[in-house]
């Protein structure tokens, strides 16, 4: 029985690596084909993936193609770092209502960015300082969030309340601060506060990209003891594992991935809770496979997220475009009020 | 693996839970910890499993204290059955088994051996849980969870193996099934085993020796004959207790409670 089972496991993940690669291919050069000048996707495709191969491409398209490249590849890693940072912050709670932007790191990470800005207007010029004042912000929001629901008796439905009065009471100062530099930013702060990808410049993309990649470098060394720790911290301990430092590192990493989204893209809601949700679906709570198929679901959802920001931003034609974190609120909030149902019946 | 424990003492932050106790215990033998709600056996145990720190005192494997092993060597050696944990990620059976078997992997390794897998299903089929490996935690029964807690002990292949109230929640069958199997597992791979219980009957039915504890210290300790007595029953229990004695084994039968709880009070 144990060994069919495994091995349906590694073949059920497999195939969902195989589809939702295939699927993020496909999204991806949606993406690069939406704009202003509507692109035949084949054609992107071609430009793009086909380039190095030798492929010219006809009528420009590989030049337009590049201009979006940046914005679809903003997306991808921001996806997938919050995605990241929703199954750690899930893991180290144990608790499946966990999210960044729930538990109150987004908004603490932006307050704090703002209140940077303020204090020294060359940060946006310092992109590395941006983000550690950012990922100062997310940490003590986890720290905040955590203290209140201990406050509060520490069940999950605490904590998901806990998060929700320092979500809103900092988003709400950062709002007011953000108005206040809007001069600064020159982006409409409306962006920042809900996030939006089309303003992420192409130099910054290895910032957005490098966390990610480290993280899914250090998988196999953080399965073993994430799996631990899932069963209590005295599970944890008698396998040799230590629960502090396990939670201590997930929260660093989670903080990190969380305030690098919101230094460069702004507040996106609900990635971090809907995809792990999604992967342990798919394949299971083992680490091994939910981390990389985490990312993959979160990449996946914020490109579709984004086209249809794009998308609406063509059809309805107001003026500038939706911000990302609308869309993802939209289609993420009706999910959480699923969960949160879910587990009050039980 | 022989256990020594010298004078050990443990506390929870400014509360007593354990005070005085020393003691041994040899391979291949079950030792019984008994004792009333609150005596500290769940305390005696996760202090040898170092999951609690002593503060004063030294626990010995094999003569070496057990402060100088490393965690994860400790973690090859001891299993501690904790009859309480977390469900509240989902996650299968099997992926809960299969953790036993980390702290005899290497640290880092993606891919799993055949090996691993192989315990696991064995002792799956011992436990008759194989046809629940692809359940979820959160949806077996109390009987069945108790089941695969103890299939994960045992499928860490520990020298010492320390059981925590292994009798709730089981039907008759398993009661006696799984005591059955863990007392013929430890004599033969010569394993350590504690097991902390309130069921008495199965303590004369299963100990090589009982320790009965009360108030964090040791008030009897020997063969079951000479720890399950009557008077001493009576004092530590604080009930009426009658001896009967079945293929020369000493069965307790409570009687009554010594002192009512009065509802009018
Ligand atoms: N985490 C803890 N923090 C503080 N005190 C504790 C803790 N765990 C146990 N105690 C106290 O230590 C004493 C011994 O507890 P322990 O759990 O070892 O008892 P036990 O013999 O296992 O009881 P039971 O039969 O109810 O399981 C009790 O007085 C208990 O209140
Ligand atoms: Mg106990």
């Amino acid at each position: 029985m144990a060994l069919p089972l495994y091995e349906r496991r590694v073949k059920h993940f497999f195939a969902s690596l195989i589809i939702l690669v295939t699927l993020l291919l496909f999204t991806f050069t949606l993406s690069l084909s939406i704009g202003s000048a509507m692109l035949d996707p084949v054609k992107v495709f071609k430009a793009i993936f086909l380039k190095p191969f030798g492929y010219s491409a006809e009528d420009n398209i590989d030049v337009i193609a590049m201009l979006r490249l940046s914005r679809a590849l903003a997306s991808l890693f921001c996806g997938a770092s919050l995605a990241l940072a929703g199954l750690l912050m899930q893991t180290i709670t144990r608790n499946p209502l966990a999210d960044p932007y729930i538990f109150g790191l987004s908004s603490t990470a932006l307050t704090a960015v703002a209140l940077g800005i303020i204090l020294v207007p060359n940060l946006m010029v310092y992109k590395v300082y941006m983000i550690v004042v950012s990922f100062l912000g997310a940490l003590a929001g986890y720290i905040l969030t955590l203290s209140l629901s201990k406050l509060g008796g520490g069940s999950s439905l605490a904590m998901v309340l806990a998060g929700i009065a320092i979500a809103s009471l900092f988003s709400g100062v950062s709002h007011i601060l953000l108005y206040i530099v809007q001069q600064i930013v020159k982006t409409p702060y409306v962006y920042l506060l809900m996030g939006s990808v089309s303003t992420v410049l192409q130099r910054d993309l290895l910032f957005l990209a490098l966390p990610t990649l480290l993280f899914a470098a250090l998988i196999p060394a953080l399965f073993k003891p994430l799996n631990a720790y899932l069963y209590g911290d005295e599970y944890a301990k008698q396998l040799g594992f230590n629960p502090t430092l396990v939670r201590d590192s997930a929260a660093f990493i989670a903080a990190l991935l969380t305030a690098i989204t919101i230094a460069f893209v702004g507040i996106v809601g609900f990635i971090g809770l809907a995809a792990p949700h999604i992967a342990r679906f798919l394949v299971g709570s083992d680490h091994r496979f939910a981390a990389p198929i985490v990312a993959l679901v979160g990449a996946l959802l914020t490109l579709l997220a984004d086209i249809v920001v794009k998308l609406v931003s063509l059809f309805a034609g107001a003026v500038g475009e939706l911000p990302l974190g609308v869309v993802t609120a939209v289609i993420g909030a009706p999910f959480l009020a699923y969960l949160i149902v879910k587990k009050v019946r039980e | 693996m022989k256990i020594v424990i010298e004078d050990l003492e443990v506390w929870y932050s400014s509360i007593p839970a354990l005070r005085d106790i020393s003691l041994e215990v040899s391979e291949g033998e079950m030792t019984f910890v008994i004792g009333p709600n609150g005596a500290g056996k769940s305390t005696l145990l996760k202090t040898i499993a170092y999951i609690v720190k002593p503060k004063a005192g030294a626990i010995y494997i094999d003569g070496k204290s057990i402060s100088r092993f490393s965690p994860r060597d400790l973690g090859k050696i001891v299993a501690y059955v904790d009859p309480q944990i977390s469900k509240t990620i989902p996650s299968t059976v099997l992926e809960f088994l299969l953790t036993a078997r980390y702290p005899h992997q290497a640290t880092l390794g993606f891919s799993i051996q055949r090996h691993d897998l192989e315990i696991v299903e064995k002792i799956s089929r011992q436990m008759n849980i194989a046809h629940l490996l692809n359940r979820r935690l959160d949806e077996l029964s109390s009987g069945e969870l108790q089941r695969v807690l103890i299939a994960r002990a045992l499928a860490q292949k520990p020298g010492v193996l320390l059981l925590d109230e292994p009798s709730a929640f089981l039907d008759l069958r398993y009661r006696l099934e799984i005591l059955d199997y863990v007392k013929t597992s430890t004599e033969m791979n010569k394993i350590t085993c504690i097991v902390a219980i309130h069921d008495l009957y199965l303590a004369s039915l299963y100990a090589d020796k009982i320790i009965m504890m009360n108030n964090g210290e040791i008030v009897a300790a020997g063969r079951p004959e000479e720890v399950l007595k009557k008077e001493l029953l009576e004092k530590v229990y604080r009930v009426k207790i009658h001896l009967l004695n079945i293929n020369g084994k000493n069965i307790v039968i409570p009687l009554e409670p010594i002192e009512r709880i009065g509802l009018w009070v």
